[in-house]
C-alpha cells in the first residue's frame, strides 16, 4: 500500500504539465458551444459542488503550451472523468468514450495525443463530458465530473496510469474476487452445519459485498446507470441484514423481531427509492445508509459487549478490526457527500473486504479447529460406548451364568430329594422286607449306589483330605466287620480337591475292591496306601489273599467286579491295574489325574 | 418299662422297626406316629425315654419333633433313623439335640448293635459330621462370646478327638491312639453331641434376640 502510495506520489514529473483550469459551458452539440459564456473554473471539477438537480452535457476547453515537444508520443490522462466523453484536439476528434451501461468514473483515462494533429505552441483541448447529476446517483463520487488534466509523454503517463488502475480497479477486482469465493464457501459450510448459521451469514455478508464491489472493476454493465445506481442502493439493505444477523449470531444473540425487521427492511429500501424516484435517490441513499451504519454499529456494540461477557474480557482482536471497518465506512459514507482525497476513498475502500477476508479465514479456521474437537470428542465418546457395552456384557454373562448355577442347583436339589423320597424309600422297603438275603443286599448296594450318584449331582467338589478320611472310616470299618485286620496310610494336609464326580467313582471303585477283599480274598489282612505323585493321585490296595483264580482274571471277571473298575478309573482319564498271582494275594493299582483346575490356586 | 416314640411313614419300615425296638428293648412300650404333627402331639402327652425320628415327612422335617423333645422332655434320648448320609441333612438335627443316627438300610443286626450302643451312651460320628461340627465350633464370626458361655467351647481333648474322627479313625482306633478306653471317648463323643446342641440353642436365642432388638 505504501508502494503504491508512494508510486501516486511521483505527482509533478517534470516532463508533464498539469492543467488544472478549464472554460465550462453546458452544450448538447458536436462542437464547444461559442454562443453562450463559458465560465473559467478550477480543476478537479466536481458537478455535485455546483450544477445540483441540473443534468445536461457540459463542455470543458483546456489549452496548453507544447514548447518542446519530446521525442516520444504524447498522451494526456484523466485521473477521474465521470460520464461519457468525447475528446477534440484543435478541433478535431481524438477519443470518444463510453455509452449506455459503461461504467467510467472509476476508471483512469489515459488517452493518446496523435503527434500530427498537436501544434508547436498554443493547443486546445475540448471535452464534452455527459454524466449524472448528484442527486440521481447514490454516491457523490458517481455524479458527473472532471479531474485535472496532465499532459506528457506517453511513457511517463502510462505508467501513472497503470498505478492509478491497479489500486482502483486491479486490487479491487482481486480482492473481491476472493472475498465472493470465500463467501460461497462459508455460505455452503454455514448452510451445511445449521448450529453454525452466523458461517451462513457472513459468507452471504461476503458475496454482497463483493458485488458491490464489483461495479468498481466492471468494465461495463448491462443496465443502464440509473439501474445500476438502484441495484447497487438494493444491494446495500441485504448486506446489512447479512452483517448484523453475522454479528448477532456470532455472539450467540437470536432476535426474532431484529430479524424480521431486517427481511422486511431489504424489501422497503427498494420499494422507497423506486416511489421517491430519481431525482430525489441521493437524498434518500443517503437516509437508509446512515441508518444502515447505525444498525451495523449497534449490532458491532451488542456483539462485542456479548463476547466481553461470555469470556470475560474485550475481544481485543474483533474490536480493532470492527473498528478499522467502520472508519472505511465512514470514509465511504463521507465521500458519498464531500469531497475527499482521492487516495485515501481508494484506500479506504479496499480496507472492508480486507477486513472481511481476515475474518472469514479465521472463522475459517475456528471452525476448522471445532470439527477437530468435535472427531475428538467423538472417538473419545466411542471408546466409552464401547467400553460401556463391554462392561454391560459380562455384567449380563456373569448374571447368566449365575442364574444358570442357580437353576442347576434348584433342579439338582429337586432331583435328589426325588430320589431319596421315592426311589429311596422302595429299595429301603425292599431291603427289610425280602426274605432272599440277597435281594436285600442288592437293595442296600442299589441305595448306597442311588446315595451316591445324588452326592454326585450337588456337585460340590471335595477336599482330598475329608475324601480320604470319609474313604478311611468306611473301608476299615467294613474290613474290621469282617475280621480282616486293615492298615492305612495317607499323607496329611493335603490341598488338592476332587471334583464331586470322581469323588463318587473313586469311592465305588474302593468300595468294590474292599467287597472282593473281603467276599472272595479269604485274605487276613489288607493295606491302603495313598500318595501324590506329579500330580497323580495313588491308591493301591493290597491284601494277603488267594489273588483271583487264573481263568477269572482273563474273561471271566464278573463276580469281582474288575472290569467296571477299569471302566470307571478309565473315564477318570485314570488306570487301575491288577496284579494278581495265586498265593500271592492281589494288588490294585489306581492312579487318577488330579486335575489342575481343581487345584487350589495358591 | 421303656417308653419308646417311633416316627416313620412308610407302613412296612415302621413294622419292621417296631419289630426291632421291640427285640432290642425287651418289654418296651411303642407309640407310633406317621406324621410331625401326631408326633408332637404324643410328646406333648406322654413321656419318652427314647424317640426313633425319621428325618423326612409328609408334613414336615423330623427336626421339628427333635427340636420339641428336647424343650420339653430333655432327658429323653433322641436319635434320627434317616435315608440321608449326608452331613447336610443330619447336622441340622444333631444341632436340634440328636443323640446319634442311623441310616436305615443297614442290615437288622447292625442296627440293633447301633441301637444298643446309642441307649448306653456311645453315639456313633461319621468325618463328615466331625468337620461340620469342628466347623460349627471354629468359626470367627459368631455373635457368641466363649467367655459368656465356658461350657459351649470344646475342650482341646474334644477337639483332638473330633479331629481324629474327620481324618477317618474309628474311635476305638482313637481310643488306642490318645491312651484312653472306649468309655472316655464315648464320653468325649457325648459332650460334643451336647455341646453342639447348647451351642446352637445359644446362638439361636441371641440371633432371636438381636433380630429382636433390630425389630424394635
Amino acid at each position: 500500500m505504501f508502494a503504491l502510495l508512494w508510486a501516486l506520489g511521483g505527482h509533478a514529473l517534470a516532463a508533464t504539465q498539469t492543467l488544472d483550469q478549464a472554460w465550462v459551458v453546458a452544450g448538447e452539440g458536436d462542437r464547444f458551444p461559442t454562443d453562450r459564456t463559458p465560465l473559467l473554473r478550477a480543476l478537479p471539477d466536481d458537478w455535485a459542488d455546483w450544477r445540483g438537480n441540473d443534468g445536461g452535457p457540459l463542455w470543458y476547453r483546456l489549452r496548453f503550451d507544447l514548447t518542446q515537444p519530446g521525442p516520444g508520443l504524447m498522451a494526456l490522462y484523466m485521473a477521474r472523468v465521470c460520464g461519457r466523453y468525447l475528446l477534440q484536439l484543435n478541433g478535431q476528434l481524438v477519443h470518444r468514450a463510453g455509452g449506455d451501461g459503461v461504467q467510467l468514473c472509476n476508471r483512469p483515462q489515459l488517452v493518446t495525443l496523435p503527434g500530427t494533429m498537436l501544434q508547436p505552441g498554443t493547443n486546445t483541448l475540448d471535452l464534452r463530458v455527459d454524466g449524472e447529476p448528484l442527486s440521481q446517483v447514490a454516491s457523490r463520487l458517481h455524479s458527473g465530473g472532471l479531474s485535472a488534466i496532465e499532459i506528457g509523454p506517453l511513457a511517463t503517463l502510462t505508467r501513472r496510469h497503470a498505478g492509478a488502475s491497479a489500486l482502483q480497479i486491479d486490487a479491487p477486482q482481486a480482492v473481491s474476487a476472493t472475498l465472493a469465493l470465500m463467501g460461497c464457501f462459508m455460505f455452503v459450510l454455514g448452510w451445511r452445519h445449521r448450529r453454525e448459521s452466523y458461517l451462513a451469514y457472513f459468507g452471504a455478508l461476503s458475496v454482497g459485498w463483493a458485488l458491490v464491489e464489483a461495479r468498481r472493476w466492471l468494465p461495463e454493465l448491462p443496465w443502464p446507470p440509473a439501474v445500476a445506481e438502484f441495484l447497487q442502493a438494493a444491494l446495500l439493505a441485504f448486506v446489512t441484514l447479512a452483517a448484523v444477523q453475522f454479528l448477532l449470531r456470532y455472539a450467540n444473540c437470536r432476535i426474532g423481531w431484529v430479524s424480521q425487521a431486517l427481511a422486511a427492511q431489504c424489501v422497503v429500501m427498494p420499494a422507497s427509492l423506486v416511489l421517491a424516484g430519481a431525482p430525489w435517490l441521493h437524498g434518500v441513499v443517503m437516509i437508509w445508509l446512515y441508518l444502515f451504519a447505525l444498525q451495523i454499529g449497534a449490532a458491532a456494540w451488542v456483539h462485542l459487549r456479548l463476547r466481553r461477557r461470555a469470556q470475560g474480557r474485550w475481544p481485543v482482536p474483533a474490536a480493532l478490526l470492527l473498528c478499522l471497518g467502520g472508519a472505511a465506512l465512514l470514509v465511504e459514507l463521507v465521500a458519498r457527500h464531500w469531497a475527499l482525497p482521492a487516495v485515501l476513498v481508494h484506500l479506504a475502500r479496499l480496507q472492508v473486504p480486507l477486513a472481511l477476508l481476515v475474518v472469514g479465514l479465521r472463522l475459517v479456521q475456528k471452525h476448522g479447529q471445532a470439527l477437530q474437537a468435535a472427531e475428538a470428542s467423538r472417538a473419545n465418546l466411542e471408546v466409552r460406548v464401547r467400553e460401556a457395552t463391554a462392561e454391560i456384557e459380562r455384567n449380563f454373562r456373569q448374571l447368566a451364568e449365575l442364574r444358570v448355577e442357580q437353576v442347576t442347583e434348584r433342579e439338582r436339589k429337586r432331583i435328589a430329594a426325588d430320589l431319596h423320597d421315592d426311589l429311596g424309600a422302595k429299595l429301603l422297603t425292599i431291603v427289610h422286607t425280602s426274605d432272599d438275603p440277597r435281594i436285600s443286599t442288592l437293595a442296600r448296594e442299589s441305595l448306597e449306589e442311588m446315595r451316591l450318584s445324588v452326592r454326585g449331582l450337588t456337585g460340590k467338589p471335595v477336599r482330598l483330605g475329608d475324601a480320604l478320611g470319609d474313604w478311611r472310616a468306611e473301608l476299615m470299618s467294613r474290613l474290621t466287620q469282617s475280621g480282616i485286620e486293615g492298615e492305612w496310610s495317607s499323607p496329611d494336609d493335603l490341598p488338592q480337591t476332587l471334583s464331586a464326580r470322581a469323588y463318587v467313582q473313586t469311592t465305588r471303585i474302593l468300595r468294590e475292591a474292599t467287597n472282593n477283599i473281603v467276599k472272595h480274598s479269604g485274605a487276613s489282612q489288607c493295606t491302603f496306601t495313598c500318595a501324590i505323585a506329579e500330580g497323580d493321585l495313588q491308591l493301591t490296595i493290597q491284601d494277603n489273599g488267594a489273588g483271583i483264580p487264573l481263568e477269572l482274571d482273563g474273561r471271566l471277571d464278573r463276580g469281582h467286579g474288575m472290569s467296571s473298575m477299569k471302566h470307571r478309573a478309565k473315564q477318570m482319564q485314570g488306570q487301575c491295574l491288577v496284579e494278581s498271582g495265586p498265593g500271592y494275594g492281589t494288588v490294585i493299582r489306581l492312579t487318577l489325574p488330579l486335575d489342575r483346575a481343581t487345584l487350589p490356586t495358591p | 418299662m421303656t417308653n419308646i416314640l417311633l416316627l416313620e411313614d412308610l407302613p412296612e419300615i415302621r413294622a419292621w422297626m417296631r419289630s426291632l425296638v421291640e427285640r432290642v428293648f425287651p418289654g418296651c412300650q411303642v407309640s407310633e406316629a406317621a406324621r410331625v404333627h401326631d408326633a408332637i402331639e404324643l410328646v406333648s402327652a406322654l413321656r419318652f425315654d427314647l424317640a426313633l425320628v425319621d428325618l423326612g415327612l409328609p408334613d414336615g422335617s423330623g427336626v421339628d419333633v427333635v427340636a420339641k423333645l428336647r424343650d420339653v422332655q430333655p432327658e429323653a434320648q433322641c436319635v434320627v433313623v434317616t435315608i440321608h448320609d449326608d452331613d447336610e441333612h443330619l447336622f441340622p438335627a444333631l444341632q436340634a439335640g440328636a443323640f446319634g443316627y442311623i441310616l436305615k438300610e443297614q442290615p437288622r443286626e447292625l442296627i440293633a448293635e447301633q441301637l444298643q450302643r446309642i441307649s448306653q451312651g456311645e453315639p456313633p460320628l461319621s468325618p463328615s459330621i466331625a468337620r461340620r461340627v469342628m466347623a460349627h465350633f471354629s468359626a470367627k464370626n459368631k455373635p457368641l462370646a466363649p467367655s459368656l458361655l465356658p461350657n459351649v467351647s470344646l475342650t482341646d481333648r474334644e477337639s483332638e478327638v473330633l479331629l481324629r474322627v474327620a481324618k477317618g479313625y474309628t474311635l476305638p482306633e482313637i481310643g488306642v491312639q490318645l491312651g484312653l478306653s472306649r468309655h472316655t471317648i464315648a464320653d468325649y463323643v457325648k459332650q460334643i453331641y451336647r455341646k453342639l446342641n447348647v451351642s446352637s440353642r445359644a446362638e439361636a436365642a441371641l440371633e432371636a434376640q438381636r433380630l429382636g432388638l433390630f425389630s424394635r
